[in-house]
């Protein structure tokens, strides 16, 4: 069932919640039962049988978790050979049904293998879950996480709003808040939620949907072998970007406002990302719930033992301002690259996925070899940061674009042929009406490699008009967690000491003003339903 | 060791680290307070401040500090056992 669905908002949802404050009205883990269970339809609602997937899952990593609980103190070799186990069967689920196609492909295309490839039903959010179930193992070891029983478990797995697409949530920032519920009708909470929700389909339907046809004809032109001119690469580039960022922070918007009806606050998964001043920068905007569970249960564990051993050898590590080609290769850029490998290729099994986070990795390392050696030419930090905070935006705007080209492109290939025409290797074609209007210019555009094309300008310009328009909102408007700011409306958001300029007449408040201009937002998002239209990253 | 000495050699670690002589740490400072004090410096201080002091800390502690304070009171606790 999709969150965009009549099913979903006026069937689902209203039911889903009046049981919730019927029972929570008695006892507290009748209402939390309740919503295990209605999480549970509304996974099966999409494939019935997923649920005969999932249902051994979560029995078999809780049983393991029981384990872990009981042997990490008093035997802990065999508490880290439990832990072992538990993160192979959790990679072989996923591998399974995920992976098994493309290595199976792979090694026909290499060594001619022969295998026969079956389609595979890929459980919804099956990338998500089982993250999700490798950090609460790993938590449990680690003793961080104590006192759960079996529905506690199950909750956590399967809580709708963020069951098939995250954010991706830790064990302990959500059991205390299913244990605080109050399971009651909070009107505060209601309108947090319903305006998030709101925001987010509207972000999501208004905003993101429009894009998909418009960019759809040129990567599949690409991928037939036709070389697209500089416009029609970057209306691909630029319009696939906006796409996603305004598909995947309007779904995550929802889920937030979702969460929020039953008292549950989700962490943050998107702050502006395209207004990032530098790659580090954008990863911690950027799905930020991702980047959060890579660092914590790969990079950091990894550097942190990497470290160790060097230092332990007595080689140089980092520290002060004599940075070490040895230590930036063993001790930053390979933790880096191998994350981002990680987090390419669980977006999906495709080599797309896999050059999109190499390519990453390798931004990422310059970034940071640019901050440990960069010129000292600058008298004071602050004098820096003026002047090349404007440079680290265009560049990093720049690169995510591009990078974005890989992520949607069906092929390498196709993607190289799209970025080819971004640097002007096919020229640049405008409209003939537009070329036609233009006089003496024209010829002295001809000259320069600008072709007519386009039978129609009205196309082009409205295209233009729509990116720009977009664009403008990404980079200039403040984002929905800003303007609920003073309502907490994700974990942790507080608001700023110093607040954007244009937050100030966007300042989320319950008052007539905002009740109006939410109405139209909820209207243009309702209106727009109907279509089938999935979320980008359910597919993943 | 007082609460305040080790606070201020952790003060010093970071500075030698990020290269900025105007880091004031308290025991409330958190990450982002600090610019360029990002998961990679994070480690990289987690490992001098270990070298420093002699301990080892557990990788879900280091995961887990809300703050520096929390650093300074894992640094006695792992010093008295």
């Amino acid at each position: 069932m999709l969150f965009n669905s009549y099913t979903f908002i006026f069937g689902f949802l209203p039911v889903a919640l009046a049981g919730f404050y019927a029972l929570g009205a008695r006892r507290r883990e009748w209402a939390l039962l309740w919503l295990t269970a209605v999480s549970l339809v509304f996974y099966a609602w999409w494939r019935p049988v997923n649920v005969l997937l999932i249902a051994p899952s979560i029995l078999v990593n809780y049983g393991l978790a029981r384990a872990l609980e009981q042997t990490s103190e008093a035997r802990p070799a065999l508490a880290r050979a439990i832990l072992v186990a538990g993160i192979i069967f959790n990679l072989c689920f996923l591998g399974y049904f995920k992976y098994l196609n493309f290595i199976e492909g792979a090694l026909n295309d290499t060594f001619g293998a022969g295998f026969v490839l079956t389609q595979l039903i890929l459980p919804l959010g099956i990338s998500f879950i089982t993250f999700q179930k490798i950090a609460f193992l790993v938590d449990v070891h680690g003793g961080r996480v104590s006192r759960f029983s079996l529905a506690d478990y199950g909750l956590f797995v399967l809580f709708f709003p963020q069951l098939i697409a995250g954010p991706i949530v830790h064990y302990r920032e959500m059991m205390p808040q299913f244990r605080a519920a109050p399971g009651r009708f909070d009107a505060e909470n209601v309108a947090v939620g319903l305006s998030l929700f709101f925001f987010g389909l509207a972000k999501k339907l208004v905003l993101a949907d429009p894009l998909g046809p418009l960019v759809a004809p040129l990567y599949g032109q690409a991928a037939a072998g036709v070389p697209q001119s500089m416009t029609e690469a970057w209306i691909a580039a630029l319009g696939f970007t906006l796409q996603i960022y305004f598909d995947f922070s309007g779904y995550s918007d929802m889920a937030l406002g979702l969460g929020r009806f039953f008292g549950i606050k989700l962490p943050v998964n998107f702050n502006s990302p395209l207004k990032a001043t530098s790659i580090i920068d954008f990863w911690l905007r950027w799905h930020v719930s991702l980047t959060r569970f890579l660092t914590a249960y790969i990079y950091n564990p990894l550097t942190l033992n990497l470290t160790r051993r060097r230092m332990a050898k007595g080689k140089p590590i980092f520290g002060g301002r004599s940075p070490n080609i040895g230590a930036f290769v063993n001790l930053l850029a390979m933790p880096t690259m191998l994350t981002m490998l990680v987090s390419g290729i669980w977006h999906g099994a495709g080599y797309t996925y896999i050059l999109w986070g190499a390519l990453h990795g390798v931004l990422l390392c310059i970034n940071h070899a640019w901050r440990l050696a960069r010129p000292r030419i600058w008298p004071d930090t602050k004098a820096y940061r003026r002047k090349m905070v404007p440079v680290g935006f265009v560049l990093t705007f720049v690169s995510v674009v591009a990078a974005m080209v890989l992520f949607r492109a069906p092929s390498p290939s196709a993607a190289l042929l799209l970025w080819k025409g971004m640097v002007g290797a096919y020229g640049v074609r405008l409209p003939q009406a537009v070329f036609s209007r233009l006089g003496v210019v024209a010829g002295w555009l001809t000259s320069i490699g600008v072709q007519p094309a386009w039978t129609s300008g009205s196309l082009l310009l409205a295209t233009t008009l729509r990116i720009v328009s977009l664009l403008a909102i990404a980079l200039l408007l403040p984002n929905t967690l800003q303007m609920l700011a003073a309502f907490e409306p994700a974990i942790g958001v507080k608001p700023a000491k110093t607040p954007p300029r244009l937050l100030h007449g966007l300042t989320w408040m319950p008052d007539r003003v905002w009740a109006v201009g939410l109405a139209c937002v909820a209207l243009a998002g309702i209106l727009s339903l109907g279509e089938l239209s999935e979320f980008l990253y359910w597919q993943f | 060791m007082t609460e305040q000495e080790r606070l201020t050699t952790l003060t010093r670690i970071l500075s030698d680290l990020l290269g900025d002589e105007s880091i004031e740490l308290a025991m409330d400072t958190v990450r982002e307070d600090i610019p360029e004090w990002d998961s990679f410096n994070y480690i990289n201080f987690i490992v001098a401040v270990e070298a420093e002091f002699g301990i080892k800390f557990r990788i879900v502690d280091v995961e887990s500090f809300p703050n520096v304070g929390a650093i300074v009171k894992a640094i006695g606790a792992a010093r008295g056992r």
